[in-house]
């Protein structure tokens, strides 16, 4: 399967006034672990973060076509993008391939800078936006993150407890997966600072 | 899966790691490859699980006939023609990859290994499962003649725990069973264990490679 050729796996978390986002770090061919420092979470503004796992050719190709419209975007409007309209040029860009996709399956996560809201959305390989109140998912080892997601979740968690809730769901859903693990990286998006922080796991 | 036994003067040292996949899903991460056959010969099992338990379970009720007949303990060699027999007559139904171990009083320690189409070889060292070919040149390197007891025992672990590292197939927890003729020993390394492993005795193997390049 194209989508499991790479493996890998992205979370993303709503808290109170705080967003996180997680992904594993291997690069894999199959079952040959190729690279353990593989990154899939991309930074597009000081705010707002994508993550985007699947086949990892297209990781590399739409963050970069991504940086590209995001920044003839603040060129031509002088100001930086709000993630809910990010989640739009995301769409609008796998959209375009309909019937050639791009095979990564986003996962968008950002605070709004002027209110301070909090926003986190995934969308399909063609564009179709989801946009929950609580937490999105995407890769190789979904219903094991679903699970531990709909296990650990609660509502407005801070920023620390938040981390570690989400540490908590990535790594025991990707310890169940043989094609994502070998380590976490997890970003927490609060209103003033983004802290990024990379956890131990099992190399395995 | 990666499984691995390597032959001692005076018996065998058996090792496996424990994931069982079914696709990418882990269905169990903490599985036992390693199966007692009888008291002092046991197998490692790679492939489908089904076929090789199945297969396990018929050469245990033969032995268990035959040494019960005999009298006396049962040759390794004996389980290990047993074990291929049914993986040749039957390798159109089966996926089974099998490494037996073990001790008698006849001919000591010894390691048979078992791959897909029912070929039985001795060796002196015996891999197998997806992720031993991650490690055959990390074995060909690290492998020397007489080594004692604990040193095949690190030489495993660090095998083992370098074809988890890459293969996705292979992770879990470091199964190590090793049998003489004192007995049977079970052993079990988890967690950060398993990256020590990776770095045990590093100095030690270090110099035996460079006393082996040295010597051509």
């Amino acid at each position: 399967s194209i989508m499991s050729y790479n493996g890998g796996v992205v979370i993303a978390m709503k808290g109170k006034g705080c967003v996180a986002i997680a992904a594993d770090r291997r690069l894999g061919v199959r079952g040959h672990t190729v690279a353990m420092d593989f990154q899939k979470i991309f930074e597009m503004g000081p705010h707002l973060y994508v993550g985007l796992p699947g086949l990892a050719t297209d990781t590399i190709t739409v963050a970069q076509r991504l940086k590209f419209r995001l920044n003839m975007y603040e060129l031509r409007e002088n100001r930086r993008i709000t993630p809910k309209t990010f989640a739009s040029v995301v769409a609008n860009l796998l959209y375009e391939r309909r019937f050639g996709p791009y095979f990564v399956e986003p996962v968008i996560a950002g605070i709004d800078t002027k209110t301070g809201e909090p926003y986190i959305c995934n969308t399909d390989l063609i564009g179709c936006l989801n946009e929950p109140d609580d937490f999105v998912v995407s890769g190789t080892c979904v219903e094991q993150a679903f699970g531990m997601c709909e296990a650990l979740w609660e509502p407005d968690l801070e920023p620390l407890d938040l981390f570690e809730t989400i540490s908590q769901a990535l790594v025991n859903a990707f310890d169940r997966d043989a094609m994502s693990g070998w380590g976490a990286v997890v970003h927490v998006i609060e209103k003033d600072k983004v802290t990024v922080r990379t956890v131990k796991t099992r190399m395995d | 899966t990666t499984i691995m036994a390597v032959q001692f003067d005076g018996g065998v040292v058996l090792g496996a790691d424990s994931r069982t996949s079914t696709g990418s899903y882990v269905a169990n991460r903490v599985s036992d490859k390693i199966v007692p056959i009888h008291d002092f010969i046991w197998t490692c099992r790679s492939g489908s699980a089904a076929d090789t338990q199945a297969v396990a379970d018929y050469v245990k009720y033969y032995v268990d006939a035959h040494s019960m007949e005999l009298g006396r303990l049962p040759r390794v060699r004996t389980v290990a023609n047993l074990m291929r027999k049914i993986c040749y007559n039957n390798k159109d139904n089966l996926m089974a990859g099998l490494i037996v171990g073990g001790w008698d009083p006849y001919e000591g320690g010894q390691v048979y290994e078992i791959p897909l189409g029912g070929t039985i070889m001795r060796q002196k060292f015996a891999l197998g499962g997806s992720g031993s070919s991650y490690i055959y040149g990390l074995v060909d390197s690290y492998y020397r003649e007489g080594m004692t007891r604990e040193e095949c025992e690190i030489f495993v672990k660090k095998s083992i725990s370098h074809a988890m590292a890459r293969d996705g197939s292979s992770g879990g927890v470091i199964r190590i069973t090793t049998i003489q003729s004192t007995g049977v020993q079970r052993q079990c390394i988890l967690g950060s264990d398993v990256c020590m492993a990776m770095r045990w005795n590093h100095d030690y193997f270090y110099h035996g490679l460079n006393q082996r390049l040295k010597d051509g």
